[in-house]
C-alpha cells in the first residue's frame, strides 16, 4: 500500500521540486544580471558611493511618509516616489514645504488686490485676465 | 534685536523710517521695472527660427480647481502619444496638502507614463527652439509677485517673433497670447523652470550631451533598461563622442538580449574614452560570457590598470580561473 502511494507520489514530488527550482536556475542566466550598470557608474562618478546611496534610500522613505501626511493615497505613494530621480527625491525630502506648488489661485486680500492690479497693468504680473 | 528700544531712539527712528519707506518704495519699483524688460533673443535664434510657429495638434485640457499641474501634463503627454486623462493624472501628481503639484513630481509622473522629461535651459531661445522642433514646453510661472505667489503651470505651444508673443494653453484658456515681456517676468520668478516630455528615441532640440544623458539615466532608473534602449540609440547618434552614452547603450542592448550589439557599444565606449574602466570591465565580462577568453583577459587587464572603484573587481576577474585558461 505504502509502496503504491510512493510510486505515484515521488514523480509528482520530483516534478514539483524541479518546477519550483526553475526560476532560480533561470535567474543567473538572464542577461543584465552581472554587468556594471549605468546607474552604478553614474552614482560612482557623482558621489562617494555607498554613503550617498544609503542617504538616497532614506530620502525616499522620508518622502513616502511626507506624501502620506500631505493627503496622498497610500496606495499611490510608492509608485510616485519610485518615479523620482535620486536628486529629486533628496530635494523633496529636504524642502517639500518650500517647494512651489503650481495651483494658480490667489489668496484675496484687498491691499494685495490693488498692488497686483497695478503690477498687472504694468505688465509685470498676470493675475487678472481683464487687465490685458 | 529691535524689541527693546528706548524713547529717544524711537522718535529718531520714526523719522528715519519714513525716509527709509520712501527709499524702499522707489527701490522696489526700480527693481521691478528692471526685471521686466522685453527679453532679447540671441542672433542665432533670430536667424534660424521661422517668424511664427503654432503647434495646433496639442490638445487643450481646462484646469479644474488647483489642477493646472495634471492638466498641463495631460496636454503634453497626449501630444506625445500617451492617451492619458487629467483624472488619471490627478492621483499621480496632485498634492492635496499643498493644493498644487510640485516640480519633482511633475517630472516623475512623466516617467511613470513612459515618456522622458528633459529640463531645458532657462531662456526664451530654448523655449522657441523646442516649439519649432514640434515639442510643446511645460513652463512654471509665478503669475503674481514673490510675496504673494500664484504658482502656475502652462504649456507653451507657439510664438510670433514679430509680434513678440508666446501662445500658451493656460488655466481655462486655450491658445492664450502672452507678450514676451509679461511671460518672461512671470517665468523668471520660477527661475525659468521648463521641460519637454518626449517618447524614448526622440531628443530635445536644445541642451548638451551630458544633460540629455542624465535625463535618460533618470528615466532608466524608473522604467528599466529595455524601455530606454531607443533613447540611448538616439543619444549616441546625436553625440558619438560621449563615451558614457555608448556605455549605457551597451547595457541596454545587453538587457534586451542583444549580446553582439552590446559588445559593439562597449567597444565604441572604450574607443571614445580609453580610461572608462567600467566599460573595459563590462567588455571583459561579456567576452567571458561568450567564451572568448583571450579578449576577456585583455579587457580585464585594461580595467585592472585603471585606478578607481572598478579596479578591485577587474583584478578579481583576472584572478578567476575561467579567465586564465
Amino acid at each position: 500500500m505504502m509502496k503504491k502511494i510512493c510510486r505515484y507520489l515521488s514523480p509528482l514530488l520530483i516534478a514539483a521540486l524541479v518546477l519550483g527550482s526553475l526560476p532560480v536556475a533561470a535567474a543567473p542566466a538572464s542577461p543584465g544580471s552581472d554587468l556594471i550598470t549605468t546607474q552604478d557608474v553614474l552614482t560612482a562618478e557623482r558621489s562617494q558611493g555607498d554613503r550617498e546611496r544609503i542617504s538616497a534610500v532614506l530620502a525616499r522613505d522620508d518622502v513616502q511618509e511626507q506624501l502620506v501626511a500631505q493627503g496622498v493615497d497610500p496606495a499611490e505613494v510608492e509608485a510616485r516616489v519610485a518615479a523620482l530621480s535620486d536628486a529629486e527625491a533628496a530635494q523633496m525630502a529636504d524642502q517639500l514645504e518650500q517647494l512651489p506648488a503650481g495651483a494658480s489661485v490667489v489668496g484675496a486680500l484687498f491691499a494685495v488686490f490693488v498692488i497686483l492690479l497695478v503690477t498687472d497693468i504694468l505688465g509685470l504680473t498676470n493675475v487678472f485676465p481683464f487687465t490685458r | 534685536m529691535m524689541a527693546c528700544l528706548d524713547r529717544h531712539r524711537v522718535s529718531a527712528l520714526l523719522q528715519n523710517a519714513r525716509l527709509a519707506g520712501v527709499l524702499a518704495l522707489v527701490l522696489m519699483m526700480l527693481v521691478m521695472t528692471g526685471c521686466a524688460s522685453t527679453p532679447r533673443l540671441a542672433e542665432s535664434t533670430q536667424r534660424d527660427l521661422p517668424r511664427q510657429t503654432l503647434l495646433e495638434d496639442v490638445p487643450f485640457h481646462g484646469q479644474r480647481d488647483y489642477q493646472c499641474g495634471p492638466a498641463s501634463l495631460a496636454m503634453v503627454l497626449n501630444a506625445s502619444g500617451v492617451p492619458v486623462t487629467v483624472d488619471t493624472l490627478i492621483p499621480q501628481v496632485f498634492l492635496p496638502g499643498r493644493e498644487g503639484s510640485v516640480q519633482p513630481e511633475m517630472l516623475g509622473t512623466v516617467r511613470r507614463q513612459g515618456r522622458i522629461p528633459f529640463r531645458i535651459a532657462g531662456n526664451l531661445d530654448a523655449v522657441l527652439t523646442e516649439i519649432d522642433a514640434g515639442h510643446p514646453v511645460v513652463v512654471m510661472q509665478n503669475l503674481s509677485l514673490p510675496a504673494w505667489p500664484v504658482w502656475h503651470y502652462a504649456v507653451a505651444i507657439g510664438f510670433d517673433r514679430a509680434e513678440k508673443t508666446l501662445t500658451l494653453h493656460s488655466g481655462m484658456e486655450p491658445a492664450r497670447l502672452e507678450s514676451f515681456k509679461r511671460f518672461d517676468a512671470t517665468w523668471a520668478r520660477s527661475e525659468r523652470w521648463a521641460f519637454v516630455a518626449l517618447p524614448p528615441g526622440e531628443l530635445p532640440a536644445t541642451g548638451n550631451g551630458q544633460s540629455t544623458l542624465d535625463a535618460i539615466a533618470d528615466f532608466e532608473r524608473a522604467q528599466g533598461a529595455r524601455a530606454s534602449l531607443p533613447a540611448w540609440e538616439a543619444l549616441v547618434k546625436r553625440h558619438p563622442g560621449l563615451a558614457m552614452g555608448h556605455f549605457a547603450l551597451g547595457n541596454a542592448r545587453h538587457a534586451a538580449g542583444d549580446a553582439a550589439g552590446a559588445l559593439d557599444a562597449f567597444t565604441d565606449a572604450v574607443q571614445a574614452a580609453p580610461d572608462l574602466a567600467a566599460a573595459w570591465l563590462n567588455l571583459g565580462l561579456l567576452h567571458r560570457e561568450r567564451g572568448e577568453t583571450d579578449e576577456a583577459r585583455e579587457a580585464f587587464e585594461r580595467a585592472a590598470a585603471l585606478p578607481g572603484p572598478w579596479q578591485k573587481q577587474a583584478k578579481e576577474a583576472l584572478a578567476d580561473p575561467t579567465t586564465r585558461t
